[in-house]
């Protein structure tokens, strides 16, 4: 389904902050923002809630020491039990720094290829931006013109001039 | 603004009446104690190292911080500087212990009493080995002179912070400068002594036995106490309505700190033990063998509450975040590694101690028999630690109320007041 967004571009992330926030005091539903980095305090002011990604982080740390321990113990004590310098088949301090390094190594590209698909991106995989600027030196909020077929887009184009947007463009994606 | 921290009779009474619980505790300890008086000197080794070593680490963070362009801490920054004030009092009382090599009033290390030690039996001729090292003139002249080092670069560090308050903007932070110049050098001076000092005054307890990764453990141990200390001390000035500058941003900053470190001192203390039991050497093996046979409630409850707790609860963003969740890690924690202490103290002094009374009979066989004191710590010894931790809450807060609270002055106190993390 395609979708038609009226966005604008500000050349300042102050500008935009408070951009946002007005949006937020005249009830004008954003679409989403886009910065070319992380924009401190802007979560707060577009109201989104904290990030799951992380309980998804825990749960692939959790399975990576579950893998490395219980696979480690089927190894050294059913299936291939092998004494190492008189150590017992069961040797958990032996088990640990793999049991650490598998912990990470699950968390940090399960929760990268779970950022990934949240997303939307991928290898191979072409996204369609607003705007390419957008990834360099402008910052961007974005509205769906589907949710102000009644008020019209004349009072969102007065917001972009009221807070100080240097462009104003439509765009169908 | 609520600048000038006031040291109140309240609070006075509460510092003299732990001083009391303590002073208590050591009389009845001392008079109920066996002929070494080991149990006594044992709890006033431990504590003493334990207090003493967070003051250092105080102003090793603190340097650390200033060196490497910091400016979260500004705020509460002269919490760290009550801290790092305590190490005169603890020069002093390391130097009750030194004095007693001298005068023989305890018997806390096998090495200084060499008339006991028998050339012919190798576990003695180890100990009369180490004895270029490990004798009351590296002890004392180590002590006095390092400690006496720290303490010298901390009036310094204090006196131009405090300095900076009192003058008018100077557009060359020239005493800023000063001050990166002392912090610069007590990184590196402070990095080598404190292993020095780590290795005789707890290591050596056990002084047949040593260890690479001693002092870094200790050491680790020592900043996770005090960076524990930090957070309770921050949270109760905020409580009384001082540091409002301080919020949940630097709060959630000091959960960090502490989740880290706790981890750091997981690895240290891991990799310590993992060499050991890989490598199977009998003398290095039985620091171990000792805890593990007749300590196993400290051995294990080490790493439940030094690493598995503050693991488990501060992983969260809230839990840092709010005080409740991080004053009940801390508290916690901080008991933590007075026990991780213990652990590292009392079973070398024991057994030297029964070494010392029964010189003639063998090494015991098997776990030793239950003692309180030394295999849980007993209400004297808790007592003991209420008395030091006193006399340190004392030192810590009559530092504080000698400055403002508020850094006016410094360069990153801008940074630090609109922090975000």
């Amino acid at each position: 389904m395609s979708k038609e967004v009226l966005y604008g571009l500000y050349n300042d992330e102050e500008d935009l902050l408070h951009a946002v926030h007005a949006a937020h005091d005249a009830h004008l539903d954003i679409m989403d923002v886009y910065t070319p980095f992380p924009v401190h305090g802007l979560d707060d002011a577009m109201g989104l809630d904290e990030s799951r990604l992380h309980i998804g982080g825990f749960i692939f740390g959790a399975l990576g020491l579950l893998t490395a321990f219980l696979g480690m113990t089927w190894i050294f004590t059913a299936d291939w039990p092998v004494i190492y310098g008189g150590k017992p088949y069961w040797s958990v301090p032996a088990f640990i720094p793999i049991t650490f390094e598998l912990t990470v190594l699950f968390a940090g590209i399960g929760m990268t290829v779970t950022f990934y698909i949240i997303c939307g991106m991928g290898p191979g995989v072409i996204n369609k931006t607003l705007d390419d600027r957008i990834t360099d030196d402008k910052f961007c909020i974005a509205f769906d013109t589907h949710d102000f077929e009644e008020t019209g887009l004349d009072k969102i184009k007065e917001f972009f001039s009221s807070t100080g947007a240097s462009e104003v463009n439509i765009k169908t994606l | 603004m609520n600048r000038e921290f006031v040291f109140t009779g309240r609070e006075r009474t509460f510092c003299f009446v732990l001083m009391g619980i303590g002073v208590l505790s050591m009389v009845l300890c001392f008079f109920g104690d066996d002929e070494l008086q080991t149990r006594f000197w044992s709890n006033f080794l431990h504590n003493s190292v334990f207090f003493t070593g967070i003051a250092f680490m105080a102003l090793f963070l603190y340097s650390a911080f200033i060196t490497g362009w910091s400016g979260w801490h500004i705020v509460f920054k002269r919490v760290w500087e009550g801290i790092y004030l305590f190490l005169p009092v603890g020069l002093i009382l390391m130097l009750i212990i030194a004095a007693g090599l001298w005068l023989d009033f305890h018997h806390l290390y096998e090495w200084n009493d060499t008339s006991a030690l028998n050339p012919d039996k190798l576990h003695d001729q180890i100990i009369l080995g180490k004895t270029g090292f490990l004798n009351k003139f590296w002890f004392t002249g180590g002590t006095i002179l390092f400690v006496g080092i720290w303490y010298f670069i901390a009036t310094r560090l204090r006196g131009l912070s405090v300095a900076e308050d009192n003058e008018e903007r100077d557009p060359n932070f020239s005493k800023h400068r000063k001050m990166r110049i002392w912090a610069a050098a007590i990184l590196p001076i402070g990095g080598f002594t404190s292993a020095f000092l780590i290795w005789q005054w707890v290591m050596s307890v056990d002084s047949a036995w040593y260890s690479t990764m001693f002092a870094w453990y200790a050491a680790a141990s020592w900043l996770v106490s005090m960076l524990c200390l930090t957070a309770i001390f921050t949270a109760y000035l905020k409580g009384r309505g001082y540091l409002e500058q301080v919020s949940h941003e630097h709060l959630h900053d000091m959960g960090k700190y502490i989740f880290a470190f706790s981890i750091f001192w997981t690895y240290l203390w891991f990799s310590q033990f993992m060499l050991i039991w890989y490598a199977n050497v009998g003398e290095e093996t039985i620091y171990f063998r000792e805890r593990m046979d007749s300590y196993p409630i400290l051995f294990w409850a080490n790493l439940a509450v030094n690493f598995a707790l503050p693991f488990l609860v501060l992983m969260r963003n809230s839990t840092k975040r709010k005080y409740g969740s991080l004053l009940f890690i801390a508290s916690v924690v901080f008991i933590g590694h007075w026990m991780d202490f213990f652990l590292m103290i009392k079973p070398g002094v024991r057994k030297t101690a029964e070494h010392l009374t029964h010189a003639a009979g063998d090494a015991h066989h098997g776990a030793a028999s239950f003692m309180s004191g030394f295999t849980i710590p007993g209400f004297i010894d808790i007592g003991t630690m209420l008395g030091f931790l006193g006399l340190f809450i004392f030192v810590v807060f009559s530092n504080m109320s000698r400055a403002s609270l508020y850094p006016a002055n410094d360069p990153y106190l801008a940074e630090s007041i609109h922090h975000h993390v």
